[in-house]
C-alpha cells in the first residue's frame, strides 16, 4: 500500500525570531533524524498543526545541517496558531513541493530580483546562496525591495550584508513613514526603484515575488526596459489545500500553482485568467 | 466492422444468473431506479437493475472517488501527537452497466488523481479492487453529446489508451441475447463456466447497426476542432458575464455530478476533548466564492469568474493539463444544474460569435 502524500512529518521548533509585529521566523528540524528535507530556494512545505490544519509556506532558509526555517505571517487561523509555537515545540511539515528558482540559469548572468512586501521570503535563500556563491564571475545582482513602512520589511541584517558584498547592490523603499521612524532612503512603490539614476545596466533575468498587483506593475516595467518575458520569472500564491497537484484550489489555466509552480517563467502564466498578472 | 476483442453471445437469463454470482463474491454497484432518478446501489439481482436507464445522478468515477476520505489521524497523549496513516477500505466490487461516457469519466480521473507524481490511495485502492462491466448505450438523452468527444455512445479505444483500461467486459444489448466483449483477464474469469456462443458476424453486424442507430439519435453536438484555444480567445465573451452572473446560483451542483471533477478540502475534525482529531478530504467545488480566496483576497471572486473556470477547466485548460478534455459529453451538469446552465451551448455561442466575426471582416475586407 503506498502510504499517503498528505502524511505530515513531525519537526522540533528550533528557534524563533520575531521578524515584524505579525511575523516571526521558525527555525526547524525534523524530530525523524533519518528523514531529510533537500529542498531548493523556491520551494514551499505545507506546514500545519494537527486540528488546525495546514497552510503553504515558503523556506526563508535552507541549511545543509538538517535545519530549514519558515518566516510566516500570521493573517489566518492557522498561520496565527503557527507562530504562537515556542521553541521545543512540534509543528508538521509535508514537502518540499513545487518549482524553484531557475539556479542553473543564473551563472554569469546579471539579475535583478525584486520584491514587495512578504515576497522577499522565497528570495531569501537564493539571494544568500547567490551573494555566498557567485559574484566572483564578475556577474551583478540588483535586489530591489518595498514594505509598506519600514518596520514592515524584514531580513534587514540581511540586505545589509548582501549590500556590502562584491557585485551586490540592494536598493529599498517603502509607501511611508509612521511618526518615529527614521528612514533616509526613497519612497514609493518597488518599480520606483528601477529608475534609479545607478540602475545603469539592464538585467539578463529578473526574480520577482510579492503581492500579484505589485508583480504585474514590475513585470511590466521589466518588459518596458527591454526584458526578454521568458527571463522573468515570478513566484505565485494561491490557495492550496494538498500542495500535490490534486485538490485543484490553486489552479492556474492548466497550471498547477502548487506542482508546475509556485515559481513561474512569466510566459507559462501570462495568457489565463483570474490573475492580476 | 468486427469487434477488436473476442466477444461471445450469452442469453439474457444467463447474464442474469452472472450477477447473482458475482454479487457473491464482491460487492455488485449498479444503476438503480429510485423515484425520478437513478443511483449507483448495491444489487444481489438483476432484477434490481435499471438496464435501461438514461444516466444517473452522480457518475460511477465518484463511487470510487469518495466524496468523504480520512487521510490522517492525530491522537494526543500530554503535549506528544502521534501521527497516524488511514489505509483505504476499499474492498472488492464490480461497478456493473456502466455507460461508455461514464468509463471514459473513470478514465480521465485516473489521470488526474493516479496517473501523476503522486498518488490518492483511497482512490486507487478502489480501482484496484473494482471490476467493471460497461453497456454500450442505446439511450440518447437530451442533454447528451459523448458522440462529439468520442466517448461513446459505444466504448472504443480512446486517447491512446486500450478500452481493456477503461472496463473489464462490455456488454451490448442484442435482440434477447447479450453481446459479451472480453476486454481483460479478470473479465474472462467473470465468465468462467458460463455457457457462451462465439459471436457471428450477424452479431457484429447487429452491434454496428445499433451503435449507428444510437449515434444518429444525438440532437446536442459540441464541435470540439480548436476548441481549447477558441476559449482562450474569448476569455472576456459576454457570455461569461451574461450567464454567470444572470443566471449561476454557486449551487455547485455541475462539480458535484462531474465524472472527472476531483477538487477537494481538506478538513480537521476534532473530537470535543481534543484526544482525537481525523485529517480529511471533502469534495469541494470551484464554484465556491471562497475556493480561491487568500488572506488579502479572492482571485474568483465573481460568478462570471468561476463559470469560465469551470467551463475553460473541462474544456480547455485539461488538454494542456492532463492530455485529454476534461468533459466527456454526459450532460450531467447540464441536467442538474437548476437554472439549466449549459457548458456546450456556451462554447456553441462562443464559436458562432468568432464565425459571425469572421465573416463580417471577410464582407468588408
Amino acid at each position: 500500500m503506498t502510504p499517503s502524500p498528505l502524511l505530515p512529518l513531525d519537526a522540533e521548533v528550533l528557534r524563533v525570531s520575531e521578524e515584524s509585529s505579525d511575523t516571526r521566523t521558525l527555525v526547524l528540524r525534523l524530530r525523524d533524524s533519518s528523514a531529510r528535507m533537500d529542498a531548493r530556494p523556491g520551494q514551499f512545505n505545507m506546514v500545519g498543526l494537527p486540528g488546525i490544519g495546514e497552510a503553504p509556506i515558503t523556506f526563508s532558509a535552507i541549511g545543509g545541517d538538517g535545519e530549514f526555517a519558515h518566516t510566516i505571517r500570521g493573517v489566518g487561523s492557522v498561520t496565527r496558531a503557527l507562530i504562537g509555537v515556542a521553541p521545543g515545540g512540534t509543528v508538521q511539515v509535508r514537502g518540499p513541493y513545487g518549482s524553484s528558482w531557475p539556479e542553473e540559469e543564473l551563472a554569469g548572468r546579471d539579475v535583478v530580483a525584486v520584491a514587495g512586501g512578504n515576497g522577499i521570503i522565497p528570495l531569501r535563500p537564493l539571494l544568500q546562496k547567490m551573494v555566498a556563491d557567485r559574484r566572483p564571475d564578475g556577474s551583478r545582482l540588483l535586489v530591489l525591495y518595498g514594505g509598506r513602512e519600514p518596520g514592515q520589511l524584514l531580513f534587514r541584517r540581511d540586505l545589509d550584508a548582501w549590500a556590502s558584498a562584491p557585485g551586490v547592490e540592494v536598493r529599498l523603499t517603502v509607501d511611508e513613514v509612521p511618526d518615529g521612524w527614521k528612514w533616509d532612503g526613497p519612497r514609493g512603490v518597488v518599480t520606483g526603484l528601477l529608475d534609479h539614476p545607478s540602475a545603469g545596466h539592464p538585467a539578463e533575468l529578473a526574480l520577482v515575488c510579492g503581492p500579484e498587483l505589485m508583480m504585474r506593475f514590475a513585470v511590466r516595467e521589466l518588459l518596458l526596459r527591454g526584458m526578454r518575458p521568458a527571463d522573468v520569472f515570478v513566484s505565485l500564491e494561491r490557495r492550496m489545500k494538498c500542495g500535490i497537484g490534486h485538490c485543484g484550489h490553486c489552479q492556474l489555466g492548466p497550471n498547477y500553482v502548487c506542482a508546475d509552480g509556485p515559481v513561474f517563467r512569466y510566459p507559462q502564466v501570462k495568457p489565463y485568467p483570474d490573475a492580476m498578472l | 466492422m468486427p469487434a477488436a476483442f473476442p466477444a461471445r453471445r450469452l442469453a439474457r437469463e444467463d447474464l442474469h444468473g452472472l450477477v447473482v454470482r458475482w454479487a457473491g463474491a464482491r460487492e455488485v454497484v449498479a444503476p438503480v431506479r429510485e423515484g425520478n432518478e437513478v443511483h449507483w446501489r448495491p444489487v444481489t439481482d438483476a432484477a434490481q437493475v435499471d438496464w435501461d436507464y438514461a444516466s444517473t445522478m452522480l457518475p460511477p468515477s465518484k463511487v470510487l472517488y469518495k466524496p468523504l476520505v480520512d487521510v490522517a489521524r492525530f491522537t494526543r497523549a500530554g503535549d506528544a501527537v502521534a501521527t497516524g496513516a488511514v489505509e483505504p477500505d476499499a474492498r472488492p466490487s464490480l461497478l456493473l452497466a456502466v455507460h461508455p461516457c461514464d468509463l471514459h469519466g473513470i478514465l480521465v480521473l485516473d489521470r488526474t488523481v493516479k496517473g501523476r507524481r503522486f498518488v490518492d490511495p483511497s482512490y486507487a485502492a478502489w480501482r484496484a479492487q473494482t471490476l467493471i462491466v460497461g453497456l454500450n448505450c442505446r439511450h440518447v438523452g437530451e442533454l447528451c453529446f459523448c458522440a462529439s468527444f468520442g466517448t461513446g455512445p459505444f466504448y472504443s479505444r480512446w486517447m491512446d489508451q486500450g478500452p481493456s483500461d477503461g472496463c473489464d467486459l462490455l456488454l451490448t444489448e442484442l435482440e434477447g441475447d447479450c453481446l459479451v466483449e472480453v476486454m481483460s483477464r479478470p473479465g474472462e474469469e467473470l465468465l468462467a463456466g458460463t455457457r457462451m456462443t462465439e459471436a457471428s458476424e450477424t452479431d457484429y453486424a447487429e452491434r454496428d447497426r445499433l451503435e449507428e442507430s444510437a449515434r444518429s439519435r444525438f440532437k446536442k453536438k459540441l464541435e470540439i476542432g480548436g476548441l481549447p484555444e477558441l476559449l482562450l480567445r474569448n476569455l472576456e465573451h459576454p457570455v461569461w458575464e451574461r450567464v454567470g452572473e444572470g443566471r449561476c446560483l454557486s449551487c455547485t451542483n455541475c462539480t458535484m455530478v462531474c465524472p472527472t471533477c476531483y477538487c477537494y478540502d481538506l478538513q480537521d475534525r476534532s473530537s470535543l476533548d481534543l484526544r482525537e482529531t481525523v485529517r480529511a478530504r471533502r469534495w469541494d467545488s470551484c464554484q465556491d466564492r471562497n475556493f480561491a480566496a487568500v488572506h488579502f483576497g479572492n482571485f474568483r471572486a465573481t460568478r462570471k469568474a468561476r463559470l469560465r473556470q469551470f467551463v475553460c477547466h473541462k474544456l480547455s485548460y485539461w488538454v494542456g493539463q492532463h492530455g485529454c478534455f476534461g468533459c466527456v459529453g454526459c450532460g450531467r451538469c447540464i441536467r442538474l444544474c437548476p437554472t439549466g446552465i449549459d457548458l456546450a451551448e456556451i462554447a456553441g455561442e462562443i464559436r458562432r460569435t468568432e464565425k459571425a466575426e469572421d465573416l463580417k471582416g471577410k464582407a468588408e475586407g
